[in-house]
C-alpha cells in the first residue's frame, strides 16, 4: 500500500500544502514545534478519522479557519483512489473515491496504517484504557465488523447506564426494558470479545517471533487478555452471552445503586508477559521497549496477512528513543517493503543505517521544502 | 449598525430552524421583507395553523387535522394488522408505497434513556390498549434499524407476544443503521415482504 500524495488545507499550522511521495522512505526533518508531528498526524487522521494525540478533533482546524481538510491518493491492490476527510464545526465528512461514507466502519480500513509514537512506549506501563484503545484502533482497521460491533456496544452501554440512573432516581424498574438493554449489550459484547481473542492470538504469534529475534532468543513474549467476565480464549459467543447475562442479573441491584454497568469489554485489560512475568510490573525499561517494538512490528506483519498488503508506517520521533540494536531491527524489518514516514529533529540516528535514499522534507513553521539528497 | 427590532426578531426566528445559520437567516429575513404582504400573511397563517389545527390522532398517534385520522376511520383497510413506526413521516413513506393496507401506530419517539425517553414517554400504552380493544392478529414493528429502534422493537415484542399476537419485524432490505425515511420504495417493499417474526 502506498500514499502517493497528500493535500492539506487549514490543517493545524498548515494553510495549504501539497506533497508527493514517490519514495518509500520519507523523512520530515525540522526543529521542535515546526509541524512535523502535525504532518504525520494528518496522515493518521486520513486513515482513522481521529488522532492518536487528542480526542478534541476541533484542534485539527487551523486557528481562525472554518474547516480543515486532508486529501490523499492511495495505491492499494493496483488501484489508485483518493481519500478525503474534512472537519468543520458541523462535524466530520469522509469520502472514498469522492463518495461520502456516512459510517465510520465503511471508511476506516481504506488506508491501513501503523503508527509508532513516543506515547506508545507507555502502552505497557500505562493505563488499561490505553491498552483497550490500542486494541480497538488496530483491530478496527483490519476488521470493519469489529468497529461496527464496538460502536453498537458503546451506544447500548451508554443507554443502559442512563437507564440504571433513571431507575435509581425514580425507584421504578421496568424489568422488561432493562432486560432488553442487557440482551442488546451481551449480543454486541459477545462479538467484541470473540474478535479480540482471535486478533490477539494472531498478534501474539507475530510478536513472539519478533521479540525472540530482538532479544537474541532469550525472551518469550506472550499476550494475555484479562477479561472482567469469567471467560477464556475458548469460550464461544453463545457461552459469552449466557455468562454475561448471568453476571448482569446477579449484579442488578448493585448496578442500580451505583448507576453503572460493572463488567464487560469496557473494563478489560491486556497483559504483556515476558518469560511468564508481567512486563508492566517486573520488566526493565529495555524489556518494556522491546515489547512495544515487537508488538508494533507484529502489527505490520498481521496487517499484511489480513489485508494482503503491507500498511503504511508512521514513526514519530521514536528512533531516538530506541538503542542502536533496536533501531537496526526496526529499519531492517521495514526497508524496501513498507512505505515509511518518520519525523526527527536530526539525521544523526538515521545516518549509515539506511540502504536506500530517503526523500527529506524540511519542515519550518508550517512550510515545507523538499530535498532529495543522500544522507 | 443594529438591525431594526422586527428584522432582528425575524432573523432570530429563522435561526431556530435546523441547518440555518446567521447569514442565511438574515438573507431569508430580507427576502421576507420584499415579499408581497398577502404571501407573507399566508405564510404566517400556515405557521400558526400547523400547530393550532394539527392534532395527534387519539387512536394511532399520527398527526391529523381531524380526530380520528383518515386511516383509522377508513373501513376498507385491513384492521387485523397494525404497523408500528417511530414518526408520522414514516407513515407517509409507507403510504407512498401503496402496498400496505393495514392500520398504523405512531410511537412519536423511540426508547432512548440517554435522551430521557423511557417506555412511559412514547405511545406504547395506547398501542397495548388498542390490542385489547381491537381484533388485531399481527403487529409489524417498523422502527428504524438503529440500536434504539431495535431496543424498542424488542421491548414491544416482549409486551405483545404473551397476548398471542403475531409480532414481526420489518428489517430485511433496510441496511443496518438506516432510517425508513431515506429508504426508497423498492427497498421498503422488500422490507415488508421479508419481515421476520420476533
Ligand atoms: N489548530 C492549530 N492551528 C495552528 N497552529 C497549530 C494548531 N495546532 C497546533 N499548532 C501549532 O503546531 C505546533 C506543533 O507542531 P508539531 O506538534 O507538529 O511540532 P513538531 O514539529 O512535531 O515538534 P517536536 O519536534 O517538538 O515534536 C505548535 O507550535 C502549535 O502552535
Ligand atoms: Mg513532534
Ligand atoms: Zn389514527
Amino acid at each position: 500500500m502506498k500514499l502517493k500524495n497528500i493535500h492539506l488545507e487549514n490543517y493545524r499550522n498548515y494553510e495549504t500544502i501539497q506533497l508527493a511521495f514517490p519514495n518509500s522512505l520519507n523523512i520530515f526533518l525540522g526543529e521542535n514545534a515546526q509541524g512535523k508531528t502535525n504532518l504525520l498526524e494528518s496522515i493518521y487522521v486520513l486513515a482513522m478519522t481521529r488522532s492518536h494525540r487528542t480526542n478534541n478533533e476541533k484542534e485539527f482546524i487551523r486557528w481562525g479557519a472554518e474547516f480543515a481538510r486532508v486529501e490523499g491518493e492511495i495505491e492499494k491492490k493496483e488501484r489508485i483512489f483518493p481519500l478525503e476527510m474534512a472537519i468543520s464545526s458541523k462535524g466530520k465528512k469522509t469520502k472514498i473515491n469522492h463518495i461520502e461514507q456516512r459510517k465510520l466502519s465503511d471508511y476506516v480500513g481504506a488506508l491501513n496504517i501503523v503508527l509508532f509514537a513516543p506515547e506508545d512506549l507507555s502502552l505497557v506501563k500505562g493505563s488499561p484504557q490505553g491498552r483497550r484503545k490500542f486494541l480497538d484502533m488496530e483491530l478496527g482497521q483490519v476488521n470493519p465488523h469489529y468497529l461496527y460491533q464496538l460502536s453498537q456496544y458503546q451506544s447500548v452501554l451508554k443507554q443502559r447506564n442512563h437507564y440504571l440512573k433513571r431507575i435509581y432516581e425514580t425507584k421504578k424498574t421496568d424489568q422488561n426494558f432493562l432486560d432488553v438493554l442487557s440482551e442488546q449489550l451481551v449480543e454486541s459484547a459477545s462479538h467484541v470479545l470473540f474478535l479480540r481473542y482471535q486478533f490477539l492470538l494472531k498478534l501474539e504469534q507475530h510478536a513472539q517471533k519478533v521479540h525472540q529475534k530482538i532479544s537474541h532468543g532469550k525472551e518469550r513474549l506472550t499476550l494475555s487478555y484479562q477479561p472482567s467476565l469469567p471467560i477464556a480464549q475458548e469460550t464461544t459467543k453463545e457461552e459469552i452471552k449466557a455468562i454475561f447475562l448471568e453476571v448482569l442479573k446477579k449484579n442488578q441491584a448493585r448496578e442500580i445503586a451505583k448507576q453503572t454497568t460493572f463488567v464487560g469489554p469496557h473494563r478489560d485489560d491486556l497483559f504483556f508477559l515476558v518469560n511468564e512475568k508481567n512486563v508492566q510490573t517486573f520488566g526493565s525499561q529495555g524489556q518494556q521497549r522491546t515489547t512495544v517494538l515487537s508488538v508494533k512490528l507484529a502489527e505490520i506483519e498481521l496487517m499484511k496477512e489480513e489485508i494482503g498488503e503491507y500498511p503504511i508506517l508512521l514513526l514519530d520521533d521514536v528512533l531516538s528513543e530506541l538503542d542502536d540494536d533496536r533501531q537496526m531491527h526496526l529499519l531492517e524489518t521495514i526497508e524496501g517493503k513498507v512505505q515509511t514516514f518518520l519525523t526527527t529533529t536530526s539525521l544523526e540516528h538515521i545516518e549509515n543505517k539506511m540502504k536506500s535514499t530517503p526523500d527529506i522534507f524540511y519542515v519550518t513553521n508550517g512550510q515545507i521544502e523538499r530535498k532529495s539528497e543522500s544522507v | 449598525m443594529q438591525y431594526p427590532t422586527p428584522i432582528a426578531k425575524l432573523i432570530e426566528s429563522y435561526m431556530r430552524l435546523p441547518g440555518i445559520g446567521a447569514k442565511t437567516a438574515a438573507r431569508l429575513a430580507f427576502f421576507t421583507l420584499d415579499m408581497k404582504e398577502a404571501d407573507v400573511t399566508d405564510f404566517a397563517k400556515s405557521l400558526i395553523s400547523v400547530k393550532r389545527d394539527l392534532h395527534y390522532c387519539s387512536i394511532c398517534g399520527n398527526i391529523t387535522d381531524e380526530d380520528p385520522c383518515d386511516i383509522c376511520k377508513d373501513t376498507t383497510r385491513d384492521r387485523s394488522t397494525i404497523l408500528v413506526v417511530e414518526e408520522p413521516k414514516d407513515v407517509m413513506s409507507m403510504e407512498k408505497m401503496r402496498e400496505y393496507h393495514g392500520l398504523y401506530h405512531v410511537l412519536n419517539g423511540v426508547l432512548s434513556p440517554m435522551d430521557g425517553t423511557g417506555p412511559d414517554d412514547i405511545n406504547i400504552a395506547s398501542l397495548i390498549q388498542r390490542l385489547h380493544d381491537e381484533e388485531v392478529t399481527e403487529v409489524i414493528i417498523a422502527t428504524n434499524a438503529t440500536t434504539e429502534g431495535e431496543a424498542t422493537a424488542m421491548y414491544l415484542s416482549r409486551l405483545i407476544k404473551p397476548a398471542g399476537i403475531k409480532v414481526t419485524r420489518l428489517a430485511h432490505g433496510l441496511s443496518v443503521g438506516s432510517d425508513i425515511e431515506y429508504a426508497d420504495e423498492v427497498t421498503l417493499l422488500k422490507a415488508v415482504e421479508g419481515r421476520r417474526e420476533l
